[in-house]
């Protein structure tokens, strides 16, 4: 055989070598992209299942600090509301029974309020700056602390999921501030940048070790909780210097 | 009466699939609305054919026009071959379809991926122009060196594309084999590397073995007609969108 005759051949079994390495190398990466492909489908079924599972304790929850809300405005509102429409009702003095009867008004109206707030449709209806003003002036009007909410409407666009999970995290760290912080003043700011929209949340009061393992469970819950709504959390605090909590969602 | 040189030099199988391959994809793109044809998914497969076609039909009038082929040979500094025509191949072909192509993967690439294909693209067009300038590779021969370099970027670009294909959550949920981008991607793959060995000994198969420079030469071919095709459905896939899925990083305002 000569030179060029062997070189003839290196040439075709190259060709047919880069060839076939090709095709096995084709092959292989559709084999793998389906191989990822049933993975990627188990974790977003996963996800999926996680999310649901999120929203329904979400719901179950606003559904338990309802039902407490309610409990205390009958104790506190409702029932002296009654007791004082009795008394009046029980009066022979007319003007008295007059009074008795606006009363009575009044107690319809609450009840008609609070029935609202029994079932989760009140969450449509609202939007997240009125939820947190409510919640806000509930606390101030407790005399609790003062507050106060700056916002530029970038919420006001929500989906029912969203808007469920904000609340219900809004909710738990208004809960802890009142709670554990004891602030004199918590700070509410909504704003947003070109890539997202931001809810900060401010109180001057105790403070903490974010780096406790007793406090960082339940901020744990917070953060997955934002996250499954495609969300981020962030906290600082310090003992003796107050909280501050950041809540991002992307546009 | 029509010159039977005529019938010679552009009557061949290839250049009538071809001829008919443009015209279709002409037919096809100006029926695509000015939204799509405004898109890169749909102009650059049309500019990449357009320019594959019109350079195969002018590589066949140099054939035909020999007078022409030689002056420009001459112009160039090639007196010893004359018939010659690698000094279109080499800029058409080799250089200008290799970026073309380039810029096709990187339209499916994500856009962390895309910076690669970009410098591949400067580097390639820096280098092919040193080794001319500086005449390590001359424009009327063959260039090995540039068709190398051209050839791995192309098939590094596949990789980058096959990289995309199996970590990208876009790519992960949809399937291959109704991409569009799949198929292209897999018949360059193969286009770039079944004719890598023959291209780069091309001119020396031709002296030693001209049945089996010819033969690896019409593989080429065969190739060249695969990847139009693949072209000209990439121009039609708006049309038929019951065979082929839409890419997944298909953007409707590029």
């Amino acid at each position: 055989m000569n030179p060029a005759d062997n070189q003839i051949y290196i040439i075709i079994f190259s060709t047919l070598f880069l060839g076939g390495l090709m095709s096995t190398f084709v092959v292989a990466m559709v084999f793998i992209h389906r191989q990822r492909q049933a993975q990627n489908r188990q974790k977003m079924d996963q996800m999926r299942a996680e999310f649901e599972k999120t929203i329904r304790n979400v719901e179950h929850e606003i559904h338990q600090e309802t039902l407490t809300q309610v409990g205390r405005e009958l104790h506190d509102n409702i029932g002296q509301l009654l007791s004082l429409t009795k008394l009046n009702l029980n009066s022979p003095k007319p003007e008295k029974q007059t009074e008795g009867r606006e009363y009575l008004d009044k107690i319809i109206k609450e009840v008609r309020a609070l029935s609202k707030t029994l079932n989760l449709d009140w969450l449509e209806s609202v939007s997240l700056d009125d939820f947190i003003r409510q919640q806000l002036e509930k606390i101030q009007s407790t005399g609790f602390c003062q507050t106060a909410l700056e916002s530029d409407g970038s919420y006001l666009e929500l989906s029912k999921d969203q808007k469920l999970v904000l609340i219900r995290v809004i909710q738990e760290c208004l809960n802890n501030a009142i709670k554990h912080a004891q602030p004199d003043r918590i700070d509410i700011r909504i704003a947003k940048n070109n890539q997202s929209r931001r809810i900060e949340i401010q109180d001057d009061g105790a403070g903490f070790d974010p780096s406790k393992a007793s406090t960082g469970s339940g901020m744990f819950n917070l953060k997955k909780r934002m996250e499954t709504i495609g969300g981020k959390f962030y906290l600082t605090s310090e003992v003796g210097k107050g909280t501050h909590i950041t809540l991002e969602l992307p546009f | 009466m029509i010159d039977p040189n005529i019938w010679i030099a552009f009557g061949s199988w290839y250049h009538i699939i071809l001829d008919i391959s443009l015209l279709l994809s002409i037919y096809l793109f100006f029926k695509l609305p000015k939204e799509k044809r405004a898109n890169s998914t749909y102009w650059l497969p049309f500019l990449i054919l357009c320019h594959f076609v019109v350079y195969q039909n002018f590589g066949a009038y140099t054939n035909y026009n020999f007078e022409f082929k030689k002056a420009v040979n001459a112009y160039l500094g090639n007196t010893e071959n004359p018939k010659f025509n690698l000094w279109l191949y080499n800029i058409t072909e080799r250089q200008i379809l290799t970026v073309l192509y380039l810029f096709l993967i990187r339209s499916w690439l994500e856009p962390s991926m895309k910076k690669y294909i970009n410098w591949m693209i400067y580097s390639f067009v820096v280098i092919a122009l040193i080794l001319q300038i500086t005449k390590v590779e001359l424009m009327y021969t063959e260039q090995p060196v540039i068709f190398a370099l051209g050839a791995n970027m192309i098939l590094i670009a596949c990789g980058l594309y096959f990289i995309g294909l199996i970590t990208n959550e876009k790519y992960l949920v949809s399937n291959p084999l109704r991409l569009l981008s799949f198929w292209t991607t897999t018949f360059l793959l193969f286009n770039y590397s079944l004719t890598y060995v023959s291209s780069v000994s091309l001119l020396y198969l031709y002296r030693v073995n001209p049945v089996l420079g010819k033969s690896l030469f019409q593989i080429g071919r065969v190739m060249g007609v695969i990847n139009i095709s693949a072209l000209v459905l990439l121009i039609a896939s708006a049309f038929l969108t019951k065979l082929f899925d839409r890419e997944p990083l298909y953007e409707s305002g590029r």
